[in-house]
Order: structure tokens, then C-alpha cells, then sequence
């Protein structure tokens, strides 16, 4: 008897365990394995958004969250290719001007009402921003960030030189970029008194002349009444602006082609001042935490990108993806990414001061002076080809010495750039004078 | 190459000024070919500031493994090794599979249609994969293959050179009164194939082998558009997204390619011998 | 004529090869020449069909036209670097084949073409690096000025140049030497009889005997050239390298049409174009290397 009951008891037993197994793993996945994906264009974000899930994990058991940050780009390119065929992550980062298409042909879903009703308080959001994220009346995108463009300047270059503050108009830029550039004997640059957006990846250099040419009241692209668009850069302001840039290049050479440029520049001390976004603060807090520098807000306006979360029309985990931008958006994680990323969160209502108490550069991105102009890039389908194309003409302009102080070579460099810009227009039927 | 012992041209093995030469200057050129490779490694252990330094130093003063850990800490790097390897793996096999039979074929039957299907063959082997990879993309995206092994590997199943080579090679060293005597003794033509041709193509197939391997393990493009998530990045995309962020670290991104490249030089090197023997004995002249 | 049960087998045998070929090369192929003659941003359910408009925009795109000549610049600057050079190494290195260090010799030249794309490329854009890089630190020594080596326009498309042929090098030598091992023995004998020189030798007995390894060398480097993507992409892929325009490559404004502009009819028929070129360059390639064996 013994022997048999044994096996017997040590069957049940197992299989008893087995049973049991099977119900721990079984329940989850059958309940609700509760998975998250975030796509995001911006690496720095990530541990932001892993803190945004480790939070939401307390409200959703069980819940595990993936989050696949990879460069822009790369980060558009899978969107284009994933999201008309249903296979895209539940959240999606995304800046509207790039959004609209898919939100247009419908690859995206509706906020849900108690969403639509936060981002439409006015007490939370500018309502710049509700507009942004809306398309035909709905909400579709939870604002969650925005680039924005300021100066960054060095100040211990600024004492040197003699200057007790940043540059207040254009002129003064081009005057201050000429006292703070150090030279060699040959007279090269070492230290490139105003670090000109010159060459790198595509639609950044248009993007950047862009800014320069909203000082002078310029605009790449306008809107007319009709709705339709053209190009807005061969006149005054764009000749203006290119003609600041060529005369920095080649005639006062306080910034070269081939000079080191951007952030990492700024970082070693290379160049003096430069026009950036505010992720520039929390990078230069890793990389140079010992530098002195200082921002202020340019002229006369800047760009502002504003940055959404979105999630697929197809999702079926729709509630949860927008749990999770919710949750995103709750004033500690905004406070969070702003003292550690640098991005700035839209949401006003939120207590920024200690952070900024903390990191008085981040002043020049949140407190603007009155009558501060923003601009975003127009939400049309083909803005990424007209910036490329452009950028690339650009490109070319600024290493052309020939164009220094040659205001009929400009403005026909000018010309022929616009009537690419309108051709492209016209040919996805958006073009109107 | 003291092992296969080709026909030389008679030298004069005692001392002589110009061998010597020429072995200088050979060192030389071999030196700057893995000179990147070098300075690639030595960066690999310069710390930040070092890596900024003016002169630059060839290699490093004060050697750090920081890179390294922060690479396998922060990078699935091993992750990615582990993509390309089973993808190369698994390309390698396909192809060779594939060349081996068709190259056979196309090599011992005669027949008019096979001439047809074999010119078809080699016109594909001009067309550059980028023309049209787009179309294959969306292949691939309906049967639900993308970021995943399955998906790159359909971009690499077939290799038109390794039909060539197999073909060529079967054509020039296995003669036709050896396939017909297996016929007469009644065997049946699979068998044949696995048991007499395979054999007397071994050579070749490793040759091949080692050029499909390394294909597929340096595609860049076909993996940066159908691998979109960070777990199925291969080595080569995982690299070149590392360092398209708004600032790169040159440190950490040369720590990871030189992990990288202890893989494909181990591989290279141990099968450098049965490589160079089967491209040779595979009768390229042809 | 084939016994009819050899056919059989025959086309049995070839059946799964063929499949694959037409699925993933033959059929896809057909779609990219379909797709160029319609507009299709990707999205939308409905492609009109616009006859050869897409080649007719093409013939007026700057980027474009950039693309295309650069990279012909570079397809055939590799081809025109790396046959000569491999064919001079591989002949050394097959003279020297006795010596104990030959493997090492070959070794060393092959390594870079089996080492992944990326972290050459990358090693590469240090090595030239205007402010950072030790070819200025190199030159700086005889007292050459240094040079902006990614900035400039001319050396831009050189420094890729030189980085693709440092990779498709050790191939070409590989081949080379297989070639000169099958070249037989009796001709060099003839040779030396009559007097001939090693580099006399080298001049009218390998040269001419590997006339076709020289074209399919050729040939592969020619159309791998036309391909080059991942130099470019690494090269100008951050604010400090290139100006983007410098090495713009083909495929590089194919993927940014297609997967950036969501024009995939266009970059089809900028593929399109690259099938039609290579193919032709391939056709003169044979017919110029046949001519020149007619000659001799």
C-alpha cells in the first residue's frame, strides 16, 4: 500500500503544483498582461517615461512597460512605416507638425473625454497647446514638451570681452560674435565668437535659419487666408539673415565651416555663444557641469516645438496608453523632467519655481519678455521636404565666399530656393499666394 | 601558406634584397590596413578628456575599461551580437544550401530552360539590393515578420554569386563519367548529390560560407529599416544609432565596435585557410 | 537533349531556389518598376498612375543630381583605386607566398572587409577629423597645413573613397591571388626563357591571364559602389561631420524620399535609375574588357 500511495501522493502533488503554476502564470496572461510600448524620438527621455511607468505600476498591477527611445529620424522613419499598417507602440511621442498626416488619414484615436477635457483647461494648458494637439475640433495628442530656442552665451567669455550682457538685437549678435572670437596667428578661429547652425543632418540648418529670420520678421513658409501656403523667405528678412550669416563666415570670420559647432562646442569652451534648444542645460549639467554660461531669450521671438503623446487608432490598449500619458503629465513627473531632462513640460500649472531657482538658465525658456513672438513649423504634410531641400541649398550658400556682400547673389540664391519651396507646394496642392 | 603548396614561380629561396623589399613594404601596407583597427581599439580605453586632446594620442595614456562596462551596462550590446549572429548563421546556411543544389543543377543538366533560369540568376546578381528593397520591405511587413530574424533573413536567402561559384566550380573539377557511372550503378540523383558531389564540393561551399556569413553580418541597410526596436537591432544598426543622439561619445561608441570586432576577427581568422582553398580550387577563371 | 527524368529532377531540384528568387528578388523588382510610374505618399488607399512624371522631376532635382554624381565619383574612384592597388598587393603577396608571414600579409588585407561598416566608418571619420583626428596630427608633422577633410567638397567624396577601398581592398586581393595561383605555371617558365623580368612577367603573363577576375572584381566593386550607403550615413551623421549635401549618396536620397518625404513612387524611380545605370555600366564593363582581350 505504502509504496503505490507514495507515487501516488507525489503525483498529486505534482501535478497540484503544476496546476497552481499554470494558474500564477495563466491568470495575468489571460486577465490582462498589462504591457505598455513607448516609442520615443528623444534617447534622453527614457528614463523620464521609466519613471512616469514605475509611478502608474502602483495603479496597474502588473503592469511592465517598454520603453524604445532611438534617434529622431530613425524614430520617424518607423512611425511612417508602422503606423498605417498596425504596428506601432500604444504610446507614441511625437511633435504635431510631424503627427498631422497620420492624424489626418486617421492612424491615430481621439482622446477620450476626460483627456480632452484636461488638455482643454486653460488653467493646465495654453491654449496654444490644445489647438496644436487637435485636428477638425478633437483632441488627438497629450502636450507633454516643447523645444524651444534661446541664447546660450559663456559668461565668463562675455566678462572678458567686456560685455556685461547677452546681445538684444541682430546687429549687436554679429558685433559681440566679432569681440569674442579668439584667433590664431593666421587669424582662424579658435574660439568661435557665435557658433552658426553650418552643416550636420538635413532640416536643422533650415530649421535654425528660420529662427534667425523670425528676428527680422520673417517666415519660411506663410499661411494666406484661403488656407494655402508659400514660401516666405526671398525678400528683406531672408536676405537679412543670410547675408548676417555669410558676413559671420566670411568676411569678420568669427565662425567657420569647418569649426567646431553646437553643443559640444559650447561645452569645451570653443565657441561663445550659440542658439539652442533647452536640452542644451541638462546635457551641458552632465557633460560640463563646471561651466559658466548664462541664456537669455533672443529678440525678438523663437520656435517653439511642442511635443504630444499620441496613440495608435488601431490600439486596442487604448485606456491604458492614455492612463499612461495622464500619468505623464502629473505635476512631480513635469518637475522631475525638468530638473533632470531639460525639456520643458507644458503644463502650467505645475511649481517649476524651485527647479529654476535651482537652474536660473532655464528663466530664459519659461519666463518671456513681453511681446515675445512664437512660431511652430506649419503642420503640412511636405514641411520635412521643404526644410531638407532648403537646408541643403543653404548648406552650399554659406560656404559660397562669393555671396559675402553680394546682395544680387543672394537674392537670386533666395529666388530659385523659393520657387522650389512653391513648386513643392503646388505639387501636393497646398500652394496659394 | 605553407599548407596548400601552389605551383610557384621558381625564386631564389636563399637571401635575396628584393624578397626582402618586398616583405617591408608588405609589412608596411599591412600595417596601415589595421591601423583604423588599431586606433579604433586604442580609443576604445581613452578616457573623455583624453579623447579631446590636442595632438591627439595614438594610443592612450592612461588606459581606462570604463567604456566597456558602461557599453555592456547601458547597451544591449550582447543582445545585438546574438541578432546578427543568429541571422548571419541562419543566412549562411540558406544560402549555401541553396547554391550548392542550384549550382549543380545548373552546372551537370543541360537543357535550355536551365540555360534560361541560369542567365535570369545572374542578371538578379547585378541588381543592387537597394533598388528593391522597399517593395520587399512591405513583403515582409504583411507576413508580420518585421524586427524580427525571420524578417532579415528574407532579404538574404539567396546569393547569385554563390550559385556562380558552385557552378563554376562543379563545372571545372567533377567530370561528367563520374555522375553517369553513379547513373549506371543505379543510383538515384539525390543521392548522388548528397553523397558524391557534396563531398568533392566542400571547399567551395566554405569559401562561400564565409562570404555569406560576412555579408550578412556587415548589412547595414536592409536591418536599419526592418528592425525598429532596440531588442532587434543588429550589431550594425545598434552602432550606428548609438551615436546619431544630439552629442555622441566617441569613447563608448569605439569600447562597443571594438567588442564588436572581436567576433568577426576570430571568425576570419580561424577560417582565413579553408576561405582562400575554396575560392581557390573553385575555378574563378572560368 | 536531357533524359526526361532528369528534367524532372533538375527542375525539382531548382524549384525552392526559384521560388525564393521570385519572391524576394524577381517580384519585388517588378513592383519598384510599377511603383516608379505612380505617385503614392504611403498612406493613401488610392496610387494615380502618372506615367514618367517621376523621371521627368528627377532629371530637375538638384539633390538628386548631387547624389547621382557623387555617387558615380565614388563608385568609380574605389573601382579605380582598388583594382590597380590589388592587383600590384596581390601579386606580392603571391611572390612572397613561401614566406612566413604571408598569411599575416593576407590576413591584415582582408580584415577590414569582414569588420562591421560602422565601426570602420566611425574609426575613419576620427581618423579625419579636422580638429581631433590624427591624419592632421600626421601631416601637421612634415608641416602640411591641416585640412578640413569632411568640410571640403572634393575631400569629402575622397575620404570616402578611401574608406570604401580600404574595405573592398582585401576582397579584391583574395581574388586576385586565387586567380594568379590558377594561372599555369608553364607560361611563367616561357617567360623567364625569353628573358623577361619579374615585372615583365607580371605585365603580359598575369595581367592578360586574369582579364576575367579583373571584371568580375571589377564588376562587384563597381555596383557595391553604386550602393554605398552606411559611409555617408555615418560620415554626416552629426553636427560635426559632413554638410550632408557632400556625401550625398543615392541611397541615402532614395530612404529620404520614400521614409521622409513619403514619396515612394519617386524613390522608386530613383531606383529605377540606379538599376538602369548599373546595369548599363555592367554591359560596357563586359564589352570593354572583352575588346581589350580581342586586342592583345
Amino acid at each position: 500500500m505504502g509504496k503505490g500511495l507514495k507515487i501516488d501522493r507525489r503525483r498529486l502533488l505534482g501535478l497540484g503544483l503544476g496546476a497552481a503554476a499554470a494558474a500564477t502564470i495563466a491568470k495575468p496572461a489571460i486577465a490582462q498582461a498589462p504591457t505598455l510600448t513607448v516609442w520615443s524620438g528623444y534617447p534622453e527621455m527614457e528614463p523620464f517615461y521609466r519613471r512616469v511607468a514605475e509611478g502608474l505600476r502602483g495603479r496597474v498591477s502588473g503592469l511592465t512597460v517598454n520603453v524604445q527611445p532611438i534617434p529622431l529620424r530613425q524614430h520617424e522613419q518607423r512611425l511612417a512605416l508602422a503606423l498605417p499598417s498596425g504596428n506601432a507602440a500604444e504610446v507614441i511621442e511625437l511633435g504635431s507638425s510631424t503627427a498631422t498626416r497620420y492624424v489626418e488619414g486617421g492612424f491615430m484615436q481621439k482622446a477620450p473625454a476626460a483627456v480632452t477635457t484636461a488638455v482643454r483647461d486653460a488653467s493646465r494648458y495654453d491654449p496654444f497647446f490644445a489647438r496644436s494637439g487637435s485636428f477638425e475640433g478633437s483632441v488627438y495628442g497629450m502636450p507633454l514638451f516643447r523645444g524651444q530656442g534661446a541664447l546660450f552665451y559663456n559668461a565668463e567669455m562675455f566678462t572678458a570681452a567686456g560685455l556685461s550682457g547677452p546681445p538684444t538685437t541682430m546687429a549687436q549678435y554679429t558685433e559681440y560674435a566679432e569681440k569674442l572670437t579668439k584667433r590664431d596667428g593666421s587669424g582662424r578661429p579658435t574660439v568661435t565668437g557665435w557658433s552658426l547652425r553650418l552643416g550636420g543632418g538635413g532640416q536643422g540648418i533650415a530649421e535654425k535659419f528660420w529662427i534667425n529670420m523670425h528676428q527680422y520678421g520673417g517666415a519660411l513658409v506663410r499661411q494666406n487666408a484661403a488656407g494655402k501656403w508659400s514660401s516666405g523667405y526671398a525678400n528683406e528678412a531672408g536676405r537679412r539673415t543670410l547675408a548676417q550669416y555669410l558676413e559671420n563666415v566670411h568676411t569678420k570670420r568669427t565662425c567657420l565651416i569647418d569649426s567646431p559647432a553646437d553643443a559640444e562646442a559650447f561645452q569645451r569652451g570653443q565657441t561663445a555663444m550659440f542658439i539652442r534648444e533647452s536640452w542644451v542645460i541638462g546635457d551641458t549639467a552632465k557633460k560640463a557641469p563646471d561651466l559658466k554660461y548664462a541664456t537669455a531669450p533672443l529678440p525678438v521671438g523663437t520656435i517653439v516645438a511642442p511635443v504630444f503623446l499620441y496613440t495608435p487608432a488601431t490600439g486596442a490598449k487604448g485606456d491604458l496608453a492614455w492612463q499612461f500619458a495622464m500619468a505623464s503629465n502629473e505635476p512631480e513627473n513635469l518637475v522631475w523632467l525638468l530638473d533632470n531632462v531639460g525639456w520643458l513640460p507644458n503644463r502650467r500649472d505645475a511649481n517649476y519655481a524651485p527647479v529654476i531657482a535651482k537652474t536660473p538658465q532655464l528663466k530664459a525658456f519659461v519666463d518671456m519678455p513681453q511681446g515675445h513672438t512664437l512660431f511652430e513649423l506649419p503642420a503640412i504634410g511636405p514641411v520635412e521636404e521643404i526644410l531638407t531641400r532648403l537646408a541643403e541649398r543653404l548648406v552650399r550658400a554659406f560656404a559660397n565666399a562669393s555671396l559675402a556682400g553680394n546682395t544680387a547673389g543672394i537674392d537670386a540664391m533666395l529666388r530659385e530656393a523659393a520657387a522650389e519651396t512653391d513648386q513643392i507646394l503646388r505639387r501636393e496642392g497646398l500652394y496659394g499666394a | 601558406m605553407s599548407d596548400d603548396a601552389p605551383p610557384l614561380p621558381r625564386q631564389r629561396e636563399p637571401f635575396s634584397l628584393t624578397n626582402l623589399a618586398i616583405d617591408a613594404l608588405l609589412i608596411v601596407v599591412a600595417l596601415l590596413m589595421l591601423l583604423p583597427l588599431i586606433l579604433l581599439i586604442g580609443n576604445a580605453f581613452k578616457t573623455p578628456q583624453e579623447m579631446l586632446a590636442w595632438p591627439p594620442n595614438f594610443l592612450p595614456q592612461n588606459p581606462t575599461g570604463e567604456n566597456f562596462r558602461a557599453v555592456l551596462a547601458d547597451t544591449p550590446l550582447l543582445r545585438w551580437l546574438f541578432n546578427s549572429l543568429v541571422f548571419a548563421l541562419l543566412s549562411t546556411a540558406a544560402i549555401v544550401a541553396t547554391s550548392a543544389l542550384a549550382g549543380y543543377v545548373l552546372a551537370k543538366f543541360t537543357s535550355r530552360i536551365l540555360d534560361v533560369i541560369f542567365v535570369v540568376i545572374l542578371a538578379t546578381a547585378i541588381v543592387p539590393f537597394e533598388v528593391y528593397m522597399i517593395p520587399l520591405y512591405f513583403q515582409v511587413q504583411k507576413l508580420g515578420l518585421l524586427n524580427s530574424i525571420w524578417g532579415l533573413l528574407i532579404g538574404y536567402l539567396v546569393m547569385s554569386f554563390g550559385i556562380f561559384l558552385i557552378r563554376q566550380n562543379v563545372k571545372a573539377s567533377i567530370p561528367d563519367e563520374l555522375i553517369e557511372a553513379a547513373r549506371i550503378d543505379g543510383a538515384n540523383e539525390a543521392w548522388i548529390f548528397v553523397r558524391i558531389i557534396l563531398p568533392l564540393i566542400r571547399g567551395p561551399i566554405g569559401a562561400l560560407a564565409v562570404l555569406a556569413f560576412f555579408q550578412a553580418w556587415t548589412a547595414f541597410t536592409w536591418p536599419l529599416i526592418v528592425s525598429t526596436t532596440t531588442e532587434s537591432y543588429t550589431v550594425e544598426v545598434g552602432l550606428a544609432l548609438f551615436q546619431t543622439g544630439f552629442t555622441i561619445d566617441l569613447g563608448r561608441l569605439s569600447a562597443a565596435s571594438a567588442l564588436v570586432l572581436i567576433p568577426s576577427v576570430t571568425v576570419f581568422v580561424f577560417l582565413r585557410r579553408s576561405f582562400v582553398q575554396g575560392v581557390a580550387s573553385s575555378g574563378l577563371k572560368d | 537533349m536531357l533524359r526526361r527524368r532528369l528534367l524532372v529532377f533538375a527542375l525539382l531540384a531548382l524549384l525552392p531556389t526559384l521560388a525564393v528568387y521570385a519572391w524576394v528578388r524577381i517580384v519585388p523588382i517588378g513592383e519598384v518598376i510599377w511603383l516608379s510610374l505612380h505617385r503614392w505618399n504611403l498612406m493613401s488607399r488610392n496610387k494615380p498612375f502618372i506615367g514618367l512624371d517621376n523621371f521627368v522631376e528627377l532629371t530637375r532635382d538638384p539633390l538628386f543630381l548631387d547624389a547621382i554624381v557623387n555617387t558615380t565619383v565614388i563608385a568609380f574612384g574605389v573601382v579605380a583605386v582598388t583594382v590597380p592597388l590589388g592587383l600590384i598587393l596581390a601579386a606580392l603577396i603571391y611572390h612572397r607566398t613561401r614566406a612566413r608571414l604571408a598569411g599575416f600579409y593576407e590576413t591584415a588585407v582582408f580584415l577590414p572587409h569582414v569588420v562591421s561598416l560602422v565601426p570602420a566608418a566611425m574609426a575613419w571619420k576620427w581618423i579625419f577629423d579636422a580638429r581631433l583626428g590624427p591624419l592632421n596630427a600626421a601631416l601637421g608633422w612634415f608641416g602640411i597645413e591641416p585640412q578640413s577633410w569632411l568640410f571640403d567638397p572634393v575631400l569629402a567624396v575622397v575620404c570616402i573613397i578611401v574608406l570604401c577601398s580600404w574595405q573592398t581592398l582585401g576582397f579584391a586581393v583574395v581574388i586576385f591571388i586565387v586567380g594568379m595561383k590558377n594561372v599555369p605555371h608553364v607560361l611563367y617558365e616561357a617567360a623567364r626563357l625569353d628573358g623577361a623580368t619579374a615585372i615583365q612577367a607580371f605585365r603580359h603573363v598575369t595581367v592578360p591571364m586574369l582579364r576575367p577576375i579583373v571584371l568580375y572584381v571589377s564588376v562587384v566593386t563597381l555596383v557595391s559602389g553604386f550602393n554605398v550607403y552606411a559611409q555617408g550615413f555615418v560620415m554626416a551623421s552629426d553636427t560635426q561631420g559632413a554638410p550632408g549635401r557632400l556625401v550625398r549618396v543615392l541611397v541615402l536620397d532614395m530612404l529620404e524620399n520614400a521614409f521622409r518625404n513619403y514619396r515612394f513612387g519617386y524613390a522608386a524611380a530613383e531606383a529605377v535609375v540606379l538599376l538602369l545605370v548599373v546595369l548599363g555600366l555592367t554591359l560596357i564593363q563586359f564589352g570593354l574588357l572583352r575588346e581589350k582581350g580581342g586586342r592583345s
